[in-house]
């Protein structure tokens, strides 16, 4: 058979309802400390402000490049991190939840006492990193994790009797002879049976192992399964067996997943909705459907250009970007993505910190710089060592040598001796804006530009 | 759906214009369960300026496979059996020193004349007239002369297969130090047939502390520092190649400084700084992120094109190879299921194996929770018997397959495939693709 005789199967359209779990505005910053008193110099925003729903029954994808947050993210939703601020909400009502949406959108300083109260009364009772007592211990049943490395994550001096039936005895569901026909009935429900009750984790092969997780993330039937990467250290035949094992489990529990991934073809292949990350953010939301077929960010065009699908043949041309992700602790103005972005335009933020990144693959430029001044992201100055390589810059700045767009973005440059005052036009950050039914783009463009040339 | 697949697009194969051919290579590893099968047979030829895909799943044997061009496999606990890795090397050409011209049809290398006929040729050289070395039992000290000059690798993890307390400049002028000795000295401005012995052994990385000391004063002193610039011009020129911004500023840094795709980069130009016949590349985009894998693919395509680099391209991403790839071998628990040029792999695969591990790939196409699935896992290696090693999983396998070993044969000329349903077992039940068994 080949794959292209197959016949493109149906797929459910997502339909809006019940949301399992709503995270808003979800942060969480990892400190720099630095010197003999390790104080805080600065944190590394590897998740800044993040909001989607999951919704009951449904598969979200979340993709990015590494370091984009994505892992932090699914660690901050188990409840495994605190969040630095907002959160995951957990078990909203239709009503709570148009309320805290309706609290969240009012300015900190401007809400009365009546609301901030309100506020932290849904936060107290839904907020994953606030709960408490039962409510947290029915959170954890709820909310089970299957992790990328299974050999890591499953303890190799315990059975698999052990590890299975560790969830059922910690929340007293069974013991005894009864927790071990609990255990075999979720092996075999995973493709296993009885005869690998007493085995170790090191006996199994990586595909049976990760069955073994999953097994385990099942055994309190739970609501929402976070997977993050399960497949990602396996091979293609064995992914096949575990997609089509996640797949029928979902069918037969009404599982919700939150699959975490950096695998395109495995998240077309599984999600309804995906959720693109970038540095921490979310670039673009839809339906599996629309984010493939029309995607409005550059970036997910981007990633979509540079994983090929294997039934394309080699004319096809695969495309890249250009760079590398910039330091999270220093997010980028404007869209976080403009400085690798093939369409950039003036408005998507440039700043005093591109000018810089751009010296730095200047040959000699960079080492001439003695100083530089910021007086905010967008203005400040350079000084030199010497004149020359002032006039250089300036030069440079004017020429064909950088982007179009950020030399259009430019307000203010003025030489004077050794020193460059320069400033951009400052520009807010870029928000989701809606782009159609479920779907939500972080761009200041409004439509791709057809020709996307990388 | 043809099984016998048009070939008329693929070029007749010769054996003379393979740069290196395996030959029936079985490496083994004593465990304490036995012996363990890693590659069992294994043959295949690479040609001269091609890409040849190797694929196949963790434990195939892939690794060991290319592993044992360099002899890069620790023996014990490996153990060579049988079979050999033959290499035909190239020198650079006498008339442009690299640079290219007609003579070498602007590759900059020439063929070696065999040593035992001189070019015309005989049995050592399989009658091509060209220098074959077996990479497996050459000495020692012949092997570091091809090491990193004729033949090169990339490793998967740019990380670790970087020395993290070498500077980049150190790492890449090592090559050539080892490599390039007559070349540096050139560079510099010197006559490498007047210079004397201790520049020499410098030019080589051979000195040591006594005459090191020595080549601190003056005067050797300033040619030493020629010496020294020599080889940074060297080491920029091969950053440079491979696109690097500010390589004068790069060569300073340590590996921990960079980027991973940078990293994988400065592994290219170090790969890439003696312009070798064979580029061995290990999964080099494994560990990188998607938007920097296809500009690093890209990158090795561009320079195999310039310098007409044969590749032998190692990976298990199959949508990759598709692209990269100019023919694939497919390797499955040690032997090879099949070669073949690219499109008819992908499109007409023969061998079982194959077909499942196509179709196993998830895709839009798939409805969700129908991938085909191959059952059941990869073979144990130990000590296996004689079987097709994938009869255990295969849909279609007959009596026969359990009890004899196919070998790798040829279907038509350019794709050849070891499974009974291309040609006949000597006895028993043939299996065909129209009849499930299983």
């Amino acid at each position: 058979m080949t794959i292209a005789e197959t016949s493109p199967g149906p797929r459910e359209a997502s339909t809006p309802g019940e949301i399992v779990l709503g995270l808003r505005g979800l942060e969480k910053h990892f400190p720099i400390r630095e010197g003999a008193l390790q104080r805080v110099v600065g944190a590394v925003r590897a998740v800044d402000g993040v909001s989607f729903d999951i919704r009951r029954g449904e598969t979200v994808g979340l993709v990015g490049e590494s370091g984009c947050g994505k892992t932090t993210l699914g660690r901050c939703v188990s409840g495994l991190m605190d969040p630095t601020d907002g959160g995951a909400f957990f078990d909203l009502s239709s009503g709570e939840r148009d309320r805290l949406d309706a609290l969240l959108a009012i300015p900190e300083e401007a809400r009365t006492d009546e609301q901030r109260s309100e506020l932290d009364e849904i936060e107290r009772l839904h907020r994953v990193d606030r709960l408490e007592g039962e409510a947290w211990k029915r959170y954890r049943r709820n909310c089970q994790v299957v992790f990328q490395d299974s050999f890591s994550s499953l303890n190799p001096r315990q059975l698999v009797r052990d590890i299975v039936g560790r969830p059922l005895k910690v929340h007293n569901e069974a013991s005894g002879s009864e927790l071990t026909d609990r255990v075999v009935e979720l092996l075999e429900q995973v493709g296993l049976g009885r005869q690998h009750l007493y085995r170790y984790p090191h006996q199994f092969s990586g595909g049976q192992r990760q069955r073994i997780s999953i097994a385990r993330a099942l055994a309190l039937d739970p609501e929402l399964v976070i997977l993050d990467e399960p497949t990602s250290a396996l091979d293609v035949s064995v992914q096949a067996q575990i997609l089509n094992l996640l797949h029928e489990l979902q069918q037969e529990r009404g599982l919700t997943y939150l699959f975490i991934t950096h695998d395109l073809s495995v998240v077309r292949h599984m999600a309804d909705r995906i959720v693109v990350m970038y540095l921490g953010k979310v670039a673009e939301a839809g339906s599996t459907e629309v984010i493939f077929d029309d995607p409005s960010h550059p970036y997910t065009d981007a990633l979509l250009g540079a994983s090929p699908d294997v039934s394309e043949g080699a004319d096809v041309p695969m495309r890249s970007l250009e760079g590398s992700v910039p330091d999270p602790a220093r997010p980028p103005q404007g869209c976080r993505f403009h400085t690798r972005c093939p369409v950039a335009t003036p408005e998507c933020g440039w700043e005093l910190d591109d000018v810089v990144r751009w010296l730095q693959d200047q040959e000699g430029m960079f080492d001439q710089i003695a100083d530089v001044e910021r007086t905010d992201a967008f203005t400040g100055m350079l000084e030199f060592e010497d004149e020359a390589a002032a006039n250089a810059l300036a030069a440079a700045l004017r020429s064909e040598d950088v982007p179009s767009a950020m030399r259009s973005a430019l307000d203010r440059l003025e030489v004077s001796g050794k020193r460059v005052h320069i400033g951009f036009r400052p520009v807010d950050e870029v928000v989701l804006t809606v782009r159609g039914p479920g779907h939500e783009a972080a761009c200041v463009l409004d439509a791709l530009p057809d020709v996307v040339d990388a | 759906m043809t099984l016998t697949g048009p070939s008329d697009a693929v070029a007749p194969d010769t054996r003379t214009d393979a740069i290196a051919s395996v030959v029936d290579l079985q490496v083994h590893f004593s465990s304490k369960e036995g012996t363990v099968h890693a590659v069992d047979g294994v043959s295949f030829d690479i040609r001269d300026g091609e890409t040849l895909g190797l694929v196949g799943e963790t434990g195939c044997g892939k690794s060991v496979t290319a592993r044992s061009f360099l002899r890069l496999v620790p023996m014990p606990p490996g153990i060579h059996v049988g079979g050999s890795v033959l290499f035909r090397p190239k020198q650079p050409c006498d008339r442009c020193h690299g640079a290219g011209c007609n003579h070498c049809g602007q590759t900059g290398r020439v063929s070696v004349a065999c040593t035992s006929c001189n070019g015309s040729g005989c049995a050592a050289c399989e009658q091509t007239g060209n220098e074959t070395v077996d990479l497996t039992s050459i000495p020692e000290k012949r092997l570091r002369e091809i090491r990193g000059n004729r033949i090169a690798m990339i490793f998967q993890d740019p990380a670790k297969a970087l020395n993290p307390a070498l500077s980049i400049r150190d790492q890449i002028g090592e090559v050539f130090y080892e490599h390039r000795e007559s070349e540096i000295l050139e560079r510099a401005g010197m006559v490498p047939d007047e210079v004397g012995t201790l520049l020499h052994r410098h030019a080589a990385l051979h000195s040591r502390v006594p005459e090191r000391l020595l080549l601190a004063l003056p005067p050797l002193r300033s040619k030493r520092n020629q010496i020294s610039r020599a080889v940074d011009e060297m080491v920029i020129d091969a950053l440079a190649e491979t696109q690097i911004p500010n390589p004068l500023k790069v060569m300073d840094r340590y590996p921990h400084e960079l980027s991973g795709g940078m990293r994988q980069r400065v592994m290219i130009a170090q790969a890439l700084a003696c312009n070798p016949d064979l580029l061995i590349a290990d999964e080099p985009t494994t560990a990188l992120d998607v938007t920097v894998q296809a500009r690093i693919l890209e990158l090795v395509r561009e320079l195999q094109e310039i310098h007409e680099t044969a590749v032998l391209y190692i990976s298990h991403d199959l949508s990759l190879v598709r692209r990269v790839c100019d023919r694939v071998a497919v390797m499955y628990a040690g032997r090879i299921a099949e070669v073949g040029p690219t499109e008819q792999i992908f499109h007409d695969p023969l061998h079982p194996y194959t077909r499942g591990l196509l179709a196993a790939l998830p895709s839009a196409q798939h409805e969700r929770g129908k991938l085909v699935v191959i059952e059941g896992t990869v073979p144990e290696l130990i000590d296996p018997p004689p079987s097709c090693r994938f009869s255990g999983r295969c849909a279609f396998s007959t009596q026969a397959c359990e009890t004899i070993d196919p070998r790798l044969s040829d279907v038509d000329v350019s794709h050849p495939v070891s499974c009974f349903i291309h040609h006949p077992p000597p006895d028993g039940d043939p299996p065909s693709f129209d009849r499930r068994t299983s």
